[in-house]
């Protein structure tokens, strides 16, 4: 009893053993000057300037809090339309032989295309503001999205559709009762997925034309010369993506528990 | 009066012949046993006659009318489970009474009688998952009975549980049956299991199929798997399948 219960307690320590002792480490490095200063800032000096961010605008503009914000709008919007024109397309791509010969092959075609390579066309079509990144990030989260619906549908277990059949049950009334709630959880896997590479998407976006945005506050890190605001920059993306990667995963542990079991 | 009639029935895969010229009559309320070869597709010949799959040749007709899903009441239970994993029981057995729209006070007091007659009063509001592999292909047969079927198939359904659970779902199979007096085609390779449940049993032949004979079984039920006319019909069946 009391062995398990410390290994327990070590068990739970280590990984806070082990992001502390990076920041150490990571820290000594700056601190011992092995690597300088203008190349690498310590973690000190990253929480500083976040301190610092939180009520001073300069010197890229915006407090670092907006610029979250404007990121995770911008992603969140995308991303959105992406699952509300995605899950359904997908869903019914599955099910409808019309609908699936009609889209299929475009979305074969568009499929390939990383995302970011619409960027310069985007630029061209919405400019630098908000439309040009929802539509990048539209364009990256629908492909995931169809493709796991698409499939979820088409995975439903064939009994279940024989035996609505013999009741009597028509195509659309099959497509509602038994392939949409199959293919539910393979539709939640391609919303983590979509997520993860719409926020990667957006920060490429950002990076290269933005005037907000965590992405952009990055780019000015790299032209005043401040390794500090980069890394704050870098840690902001990620925090802010484990944050809705969690949103996310609640979500989806609810709805799915109230058709699965 | 018959209930079913069959004229004819050939499925060509190509140009395999699985079945061939098939003809045969089910009265109203009868309990039809098919039995056959391994592989002589009778798993084809259910399909056919619940339309899941269309008929090279021949016809089937259901009260006098062209058999068709949408307009006869038919129910088939499938041999592997098939029960919605999302569904609770209670939600499972109601599901080919919603798909065939029955008012919601005549579906509440089916459903009762129905799941009392299954036995599974205590599990309603239990998931496929969290029930065993019986109780699940009860409950496939309470949702085929609970839309009184004018024709229910049922395809191996006990074919993948032991024998002692086997002779319990059998009972209850015929008291259910004896109760609604739906007409019933039963499917098995189980010669023992045939001559226990059915009223009339149809040999079939190896591919190409046909009926190869009818053997009436008139034994009064419960049936007595030792009363001595049971193994004659037994063996009579046996005899007729052999193909060694």
């Amino acid at each position: 009893m009391g062995k398990k219960s410390t290994n327990t307690l070590v068990l739970r320590i280590i990984p806070y053993v082990s992001i502390l002792s990076c920041l150490i480490i990571w820290q000594l490095i700056v601190v011992l000057n092995i690597v300088p200063n203008t190349l690498l800032a310590s973690p000190l000096q990253v929480i500083k300037l976040f301190i610092y961010k939180l009520n001073h605008t300069q010197p890229d503009g915006g407090l670092i809090l907006v610029h979250a914000f404007v990121s995770l709008k911008e992603a969140l919007i995308g991303y959105v339309l992406a699952l509300l024109i995605g899950i359904p397309l997908g869903l019914a791509m599955g099910w409808f032989k019309p609908i699936d010969g009609l889209i299929r092959p475009l979305f074969e075609i568009l499929r390939p295309i990383p995302p970011v390579a619409w960027i310069p066309l985007t630029i061209f079509w919405f400019g630098i503001g908000l439309s040009g990144k929802v539509f990048i990030i539209f364009l990256a989260g629908l492909v995931p999205v169809v493709i796991n619906s698409y499939t979820g549908v088409r995975m439903t277990n064939p009994v279940y559709i024989r035996m609505a059949r013999t009741y009597g049950a028509t195509k659309w009334r099959i497509f509602i009762d038994v392939c949409v709630p199959s293919a539910l959880p393979m539709v939640f896997g391609g919303l983590q997925v979509a997520l993860s590479v719409s926020w990667m998407t957006l920060v490429a976006a950002e990076l290269i034309a933005a005037d907000s945005g965590l992405g952009f506050f990055i780019t000015m890190g790299q032209r005043l010369l401040m390794p500090d605001m980069i890394i704050l920059g870098i840690l902001m993306i990620g925090l802010t993506g484990v944050v809705i990667g969690i949103i996310v995963d609640k979500v989806e542990k609810r709805l799915v528990a109230g058709m699965w079991r | 009066m018959s209930k079913v009639s069959v004229t004819g029935l050939t499925k060509e895969f190509g140009d395999l012949t699985v079945l061939k010229d098939v003809s045969f009559e089910v009265n109203k309320g009868e309990f039809l046993c098919i039995v056959g070869p391994t592989g002589c597709g009778k798993t084809t010949f259910l399909n056919l006659l619940a339309k899941l799959i269309p008929a090279t040749k021949g016809t089937i007709y259901i009260d006098n009318e062209e058999a068709d899903p949408k307009k006869h009441n038919i129910s088939f239970v499938f041999q592997e489970p098939s029960s919605l994993p999302w569904r609770t029981v209670k939600d499972n057995i109601a599901y080919g009474m919603q798909v065939k729209k029955i008012p919601p006070a005549e579906m509440e007091a089916r459903l009762e009688k129905v799941i009392d007659l299954v036995g599974l009063s205590d599990c309603i509001n239990l998931y496929p998952n969290e029930i065993s592999a019986s109780m699940e292909q009860r409950v496939a047969i309470a949702r085929a009975f609970a839309t009184n079927p004018d024709l229910l198939l049922m395809d191996e359904p006990y074919g993948q549980l032991d024998l002692k659970l086997r002779f319990y779902l059998e009972d209850e199979l015929i008291r259910i049956w004896t109760e609604s007096k739906n007409t019933v085609i039963f499917i098995t390779h189980n010669i023992e299991e045939s001559v226990y449940l059915a009223d009339r049993i149809l040999v079939l032949s190896n591919k190409p199929t046909t009926v190869k004979q009818e053997v009436l079984v008139d034994l009064p039920r419960p049936r007595n798997i030792l009363d001595p006319e049971f193994s004659r019909i037994r063996n009579q069946v046996t005899d007729l399948i052999k193909w060694w």
